[in-house]
C-alpha cells in the first residue's frame, strides 16, 4: 500500500507533531517552507500538509481535528519588530515565509489603528531595515534571537484581542483521500512526539546552540497543541476576521473526522481562564497554578488575588500583631547557604540567651502592649527537651498572658532527635510544658532538590510537613512561609504551594501564609530573582492558589512599607508584626523597621482599617483596633 | 488591546467605568477625574488602567541614563521649608559649601572614564557668585568634553538669576545656551497653589514665574522637564491643579519631556517633624494618576534615589517609563535621609528592570535610544543560582 505523503515544516514548533510519523508505515514525512507545504498541497504533491491556518482561507481542505499548533498568550516566535513604537510604522517588512503570520500581523495592526504599507521581504532582510517607521514580522525560529527595541508578540496580541487562543498550523488533507485511520496516525503521532518534548528540546539546542531548558518550557508552556472546542473557536474567530476585514474569501471550515474532533490531545489552558477561577475562588490545578506563575503579568494577578481577599475579607480590616522576636541561640549545625545569622558552637559570636535576659526583653514587650514572644533558634547540638520543658513552664508561670510561639518544625525534629524521642512525644511534652503556636519559618521551599542545594543538612519536605500535620492534629496552630528567589524555578514555588494546599484541606490548621524573598547580604548563596516585582507576583499568586488559608500577611520587614502597601492591593489582608526585636533578616542586610504607629499610618494610608490581633487572628485591643 | 476581564471588573466595580471609557477613547481626563483617581482606594485598578496607558505608548521599554549631578554650592537665600540641603552661607560652622570654578569643572571633568552621557546641574541661590560664575561652569565643561550633555540650571535659578543680573529670562537663557547648556531640569516646581507655596517657599519663583521660565526655553528650542513635590501640606485638589497647569503650558508648547513627581524627604529639614514622608502607596497612586491625566507627557519618571530599588521596581506597573539614571554622589536627597545607595550600577538597574519583565533602554538627555539591552539568553531569569565562592568564609561546617 502507497504511503500517504505528508508534508511539514522542520520548526522546533512542529517537532513533536512530525517526530514519530519519521517510523510510520503509513505516512512519508516531506519537509519544507510553511508556505511550500500549501503549494504542494494545492499542487496534489502531497495528500495532507501541516498547513499553516493562512492556506486554509478560501479552500474546502479537511481539518484533521484534535491536533494544531497554537497559543494562548505569547507564542514568542511570531513577532513584529522595530525600533520605535507600531503607532508611527508607516512600512511593515512581511517575511515571505509564512501567509498566516502575514495575516495575523495585518489584524493585530489593523486592531491597533496602524495601516501601513506592506512589503514582502525576506526576514533576515526585513529585520535589519526595520528602523525608524519601519517594523518586521519575524517567524519561527528565528523569533528566539530577536532583540529589538519595540516586539509585539502576535500570540499575545491577538489572545488579548480575542479572548481567544491562536491556531497557526494544522493538519489539512485533500478532500476524500484520508482514511479514519490516517488520522488516527497522525493523532497517534503527535501523542507520542509530545512525549518527548524534552529530548526535543534538547536535540534543537544542540543544533542551534541555546538554552535546552528555554526549548522545553518553549514546547510545553508556549506551544499549545490541543484542537480543543475553545481553539477551535479561536480558529474560527482568526477565518471569519480575515474575510471581514478583506484580506482574503470567506472560508467554511470542514473536517475529516467528526469523532477524532471530539478528543483533543491535551486540556488547553487559558491564561484568562485561569485568573477567573483564581478570582472566583475556585480551586485552581497545578497546570493552571504554573501557567500564572508562567505568565500572568503582575497587575492580572494582582487583581485576581484582590479579587479574592476582598471576598475573604469584605470589611476592609488589615491587622498586625506586637510580638517580640527571641532568637534564643545563633548556634546552629545546618549551615545554610542563604543564613547570615548562624555561627558554629565555640564561635567568638556564638550565644545562648540567659533567663536574666528573656526575662527583660518579655518585659519590655509586655511594656508596649506586645502579647507573643515568636521563640526561634539555631539548632544547638546541646539542648535537649528537657531545657525546653524548663524554659516554656517558667515563661508561662512568669508571664501567662504570654502567647508562646515556638520552635520551627525544623527545631522540633531536631529537639526529638537530639532527645532520642518520637515525634509525637516530643510535640505532647512541649505542648504540656506550654507550646501555645507554631511558626512556619524553615520551609524555604518545600522541594527537595531546591532544599539539597540550599540547605543540604535541613529536614526534607516531607519531615517538615510532617511536624506541622502531627501538631495541628493535636490542637496546635501554625503559620506557613514560602521564602523565594534561591535560584529555584517557578514550577518548584507552585509545588511549595500545592504542597501547603494538600496539608491544610487534611488539617485547617494554617492560619496565614507569608512568603518573602531571599536576602542575601553576608550570605554564600547568589540570589536568583528576589526582586519587589517577583515578591509581588508570588504573593498574588499564593492567595489565589492557598484558597484554604484564611490570611495573608504582607512582608514589610524584607520588602519596605510600600512594596507591602501594594501587596494590600494584590491579596494581603495582614500587615504582620510589630517585631520588637529581629536578628535573622536583618543580619542579612534587611534594615526596613517600623513601630506600630509607622505600622498603623501605612495600614491607613494605604485604605484600610488597622487592627491588632492574636496569633489565631482574632482582634484584640490596643492602640486604633 | 483590550482591558483584561478582571480590570474591568475592578474599574466597574470601583466607580471608575467613566474614567476608563475616556481613557479608552483617548480623551482627556477632567481635574475631577484625576482627584477621583487619586482618592480611589482601589491601587490594583488604577495601576491597571494606567500601565495600559504606558504600554500601548511605550510596549516594555523602560528608559533610563547614566548622569552625575553636580551641585556646586548649598548656599541658598531662599529658605524652603522642605529642604534639608540648602545652607545659609559659606560658613564651616553651618555645613555650607561653594566649590571654586576649578573645583566644579574638575568634578565633572574627572568623571570622564565612567561612562556617563550627562551632567545635572542644580545649586542653591547664592547671594555673591558673578554672573560669570554660572556661565563658566558650562562652557568650561562643554570645551573639555565636548560630548557630554548637560542640562542645568532650574526655573528657580533662573529667575534668580534675571532678578540678580538685571536680565530678562530669554537673555539668561540665550546666554547659557551659548554656554553649552542643552536641556532644563524640573526643580522648583514644588506644588504651584499659591496656598502651599506661601506656606512652604514664599521666597522664591512663583508658579506663574516658573512656568514662564520654562515657556521662554521651549519657544527658545530647550527641552526641559517637570517636577512635583507632593506629600507634605498639599490636598489631593493642588496635586491635580499642578499637573493642569503643566499640561495646559504642554498643550501651548511641547516642550516638556517627562513629568517627575518626588516624594517629600521628611530629614534635615523644618517639615520633617510635622510631616512623616509619604508612604509608598501614595507614590504609586501619583504616577498611576499622572500618567492617566497628562495625556501630553510622553515619560513619567520614578527617582529610585528616594523611592529605593524596590518600589522604584514596582512603579513600572504604575504608568512609570523611565527610572532615574545611575546617578554619581547625590546630594539633596541623601541629606533628607534619603538611605538609598549613591549610585547603582548599570547591571543592577538593568536586573531591575528586566526583573519587571520590561526592556532597559539606555536614552540621552533628549529621549533618545542609545542603546537597547535585550535579554542576554544566559542571563534569563530562573538560570540555577550558584553557591557564592567569594562571600563569608563559614570556618566549620559538620
Amino acid at each position: 500500500m502507497p504511503k500517504l505523503r505528508a508534508a511539514a515544516v522542520s520548526f522546533l514548533n512542529a517537532r513533536p507533531l512530525t517526530v514519530a510519523l519519521e517510523r510510520s508505515s503509513r505516512i512519508e514525512l516531506v519537509l519544507a517552507e510553511p508556505s511550500a507545504c500549501a503549494a504542494m498541497l494545492e499542487r496534489g504533491e502531497v495528500e495532507v500538509a501541516l498547513l499553516p491556518v493562512g492556506g486554509l482561507v478560501g479552500k474546502d481542505y479537511e481539518i484533521v481535528p484534535g491536533v494544531a499548533i497554537g497559543s494562548d498568550g505569547p507564542v514568542s516566535t511570531v513577532l513584529l519588530a522595530g525600533e520605535q513604537s507600531p503607532a508611527v510604522w508607516d512600512e511593515v517588512f512581511l517575511d515571505t515565509a509564512s501567509r498566516t503570520s502575514q495575516l495575523l500581523a495585518k489584524i493585530v495592526l489593523d486592531a491597533r489603528g496602524v495601516h501601513p504599507r506592506f512589503t514582502q521581504m525576506p526576514a533576515a532582510d526585513g529585520l535589519a531595515l526595520a528602523r525608524g517607521t519601519k517594523g518586521a514580522l519575524v517567524i519561527g525560529d528565528r523569533g528566539f534571537g530577536v532583540s529589538a527595541n519595540q516586539i509585539l508578540d502576535l500570540g499575545r496580541e491577538w489572545t488579548q484581542l480575542t479572548k481567544l487562543p491562536m491556531v497557526y498550523a494544522l493538519w489539512a488533507a485533500r478532500p476524500g483521500v484520508m482514511a479514519p485511520e490516517d488520522v488516527a496516525e497522525l493523532v497517534r503521532g503527535a501523542r507520542e512526539g509530545l512525549g518527548m518534548r524534552t529530548e526535543l528540546a534538547q536535540a534543537f539546542a544542540r543544533e542551534r546552540g541555546g538554552d535546552p531548558e528555554r526549548y522545553r518550557r518553549y514546547l510545553t508552556h508556549r506551544i499549545r497543541y490541543g484542537l480543543g472546542p475553545h481553539e477551535l473557536s479561536g480558529l474560527e474567530a482568526f477565518v471569519a476576521k480575515v474575510a471581514s476585514l478583506g484580506f482574503g474569501p470567506e472560508t467554511t471550515l470542514r473536517f475529516a473526522d467528526d469523532h477524532v474532533r471530539r478528543s483533543h490531545v491535551r486540556r488547553a489552558v487559558s491564561l484568562d481562564t485561569a485568573l477567573q477561577k483564581g478570582a472566583d475562588g475556585e480551586r485552581l490545578d497545578a497546570d493552571e497554578a504554573e501557567l500564572l506563575e508562567e505568565q500572568a503579568p503582575l497587575l492580572e494577578l494582582g487583581l485576581a488575588a484582590d479579587a479574592r481577599r476582598r471576598a475573604l475579607h469584605p470589611e476592609g480590616v488589615v491587622t498586625y500583631i506586637v510580638s517580640r522576636n527571641m532568637n534564643y541561640t545563633n548556634v546552629c549545625t545546618t549551615a545554610c547557604h542563604f543564613c547570615a545569622f548562624y555561627r558554629p558552637r565555640g564561635h567568638g559570636e556564638a550565644y545562648l540567651l540567659t533567663r536574666e535576659e528573656m526575662a527583660k526583653k518579655i518585659e519590655d514587650t509586655i511594656a508596649v502592649g506586645g502579647i507573643e514572644v515568636l521563640l526561634q533558634g539555631g539548632l544547638h547540638p546541646d539542648l535537649g527537651i528537657e531545657w525546653y520543658e524548663d524554659l516554656f513552664r517558667w515563661v508561662k508561670s512568669s508571664y501567662p498572658t504570654i502567647n508562646l510561639h515556638a520552635l520551627s518544625p525544623e527545631e522540633i525534629w531536631h529537639i526529638a532527635r537530639t532527645s532520642q524521642l518520637p515525634l509525637d512525644t516530643a510535640l505532647d511534652r512541649l505542648i504540656a510544658s506550654g507550646l501555645d503556636s507554631i511558626p512556619g519559618g524553615g520551609a524555604e521551599i518545600l522541594d527537595d532538590d531546591v532544599r539539597r542545594r540550599i540547605a543540604p543538612l535541613k529536614c526534607s519536605t516531607d519531615e517538615w510537613l510532617a511536624v506541622m500535620r502531627a501538631a495541628h492534629l493535636k490542637g496546635l496552630r501554625s503559620t506557613a512561609t514560602l521564602m523565594f528567589g534561591v535560584g529555584e524555578e517557578g514550577h518548584h514555588r507552585v509545588g511549595h504551594l500545592l504542597r501547603l494546599r494538600e496539608l491544610q484541606d487534611e488539617t485547617k490548621g494554617f492560619t496565614a501564609f507569608i512568603c518573602w524573598t531571599f536576602q542575601p547580604e553576608n550570605t554564600r548563596l547568589a540570589p536568583g530573582d528576589n526582586s519587589a516585582h517577583a515578591y509581588l507576583r508570588v504573593n498574588a499568586l499564593s492567595r489565589l492558589v492557598l484558597d484554604n488559608v484564611p490570611n495573608l500577611q504582607a512582608s514589610w520587614v524584607t520588602m519596605g512599607g510600600g512594596v507591602a502597601q501594594a501587596a494590600l492591593h494584590m491579596g494581603c489582608n495582614d500587615f504582620g508584626s510589630v517585631m520588637l526585636e529581629e536578628n535573622v533578616v536583618s543580619a542579612a542586610g534587611t534594615t526596613f523597621q517600623m513601630d506600630s504607629e509607622e505600622v498603623e499610618r501605612h495600614i491607613r494610608d494605604a485604605g484600610f482599617v488597622p487592627a491588632r490581633r492574636n496569633m489565631r487572628y482574632q482582634l484584640v485591643a490596643g492602640k486604633a483596633a | 488591546m483590550p482591558l483584561s476581564h478582571l480590570a474591568q471588573r475592578a474599574l466597574e466595580r470601583s466607580g471608575l467605568g467613566p474614567i476608563r471609557d475616556k481613557v479608552l477613547a483617548g480623551e482627556r481626563l477632567a481635574e475631577e477625574d484625576a482627584v477621583r483617581l487619586l482618592e480611589t482606594r482601589d491601587l490594583a485598578a488604577v495601576g491597571a488602567l494606567a500601565n495600559h496607558v504606558r504600554e500601548a505608548r511605550h510596549g516594555d521599554v523602560t528608559f533610563y541614563n547614566r548622569n552625575a549631578h553636580l551641585n556646586f554650592t548649598n548656599v541658598c537665600v531662599a529658605a524652603c521649608k522642605f529642604c534639608s540641603f540648602a545652607r545659609p552661607d559659606d560658613r564651616a560652622a553651618s555645613e555650607g559649601y561653594t566649590m571654586s570654578l576649578d573645583e566644579a569643572v574638575g568634578s565633572v571633568l574627572a568623571k570622564r572614564t565612567l561612562g556617563i552621557t550627562e551632567v545635572h546641574i542644580v545649586n542653591g541661590l547664592h547671594p555673591d557668585l558673578p554672573w560669570d560664575y554660572y556661565l563658566e561652569v558650562p562652557r568650561r565643561i562643554h570645551a573639555g568634553w565636548p560630548e557630554l550633555q548637560i542640562k542645568g540650571y532650574t526655573a528657580v535659578e533662573i529667575h534668580f538669576f534675571a532678578e540678580k543680573f538685571g536680565k530678562t529670562y530669554e537673555e539668561v537663557l540665550r546666554e547659557l545656551m551659548a554656554a553649552g547648556v542643552q536641556t532644563m531640569p524640573g526643580g522648583g516646581a514644588e506644588i504651584f497653589a499659591p496656598r502651599v507655596r506661601r506656606k512652604m517657599c514664599d521666597d522664591k519663583a512663583t508658579a506663574e514665574q516658573w512656568l514662564e521660565v520654562h515657556r521662554v526655553a521651549h519657544r527658545l528650542g530647550m527641552k526641559t522637564n517637570a517636577t512635583m513635590l507632593y506629600g507634605t501640606i498639599e490636598t489631593l485638589a493642588e496635586r491635580v491643579d499642578h499637573m493642569a497647569r503643566l499640561r495646559a503650558l504642554q498643550d501651548e508648547t511641547g516642550g516638556f519631556q517627562v513629568f517627575i513627581p518626588l516624594a517629600f524627604h521628611p530629614e534635615g529639614n523644618m517639615m520633617g517633624r510635622a510631616f512623616p514622608k509619604p508612604t509608598g502607596y501614595d507614590g504609586l497612586r501619583t504616577y498611576a494618576a499622572a500618567r492617566l491625566f497628562l495625556d501630553n507627557f510622553d515619560n513619567v519618571k520614578a527617582y529610585w534615589i528616594m523611592l529605593g530599588e524596590r518600589l522604584a521596581q514596582a512603579a513600572l506597573s504604575f504608568g512609570v517609563n523611565d527610572l532615574d539614571g545611575t546617578v554619581l554622589e547625590e546630594r539633596i536627597y541623601h541629606m533628607a535621609g534619603a538611605t538609598t545607595p549613591q549610585a547603582l550600577s548599570e547591571r543592577q538597574l538593568h536586573r531591575l528592570i528586566r526583573a519587571a519583565g520590561r526592556v532597559p533602554v539606555e536614552r540621552d538627555s533628549f529621549y533618545r535610544t542609545l542603546r537597547v539591552h535585550a535579554l542576554p539568553a544566559a542571563q534569563e531569569p530562573g538560570a540555577p543560582a550558584s553557591v557564592r565562592p567569594d562571600a563569608r568564609a563559614v570556618e566549620a561546617r559538620p
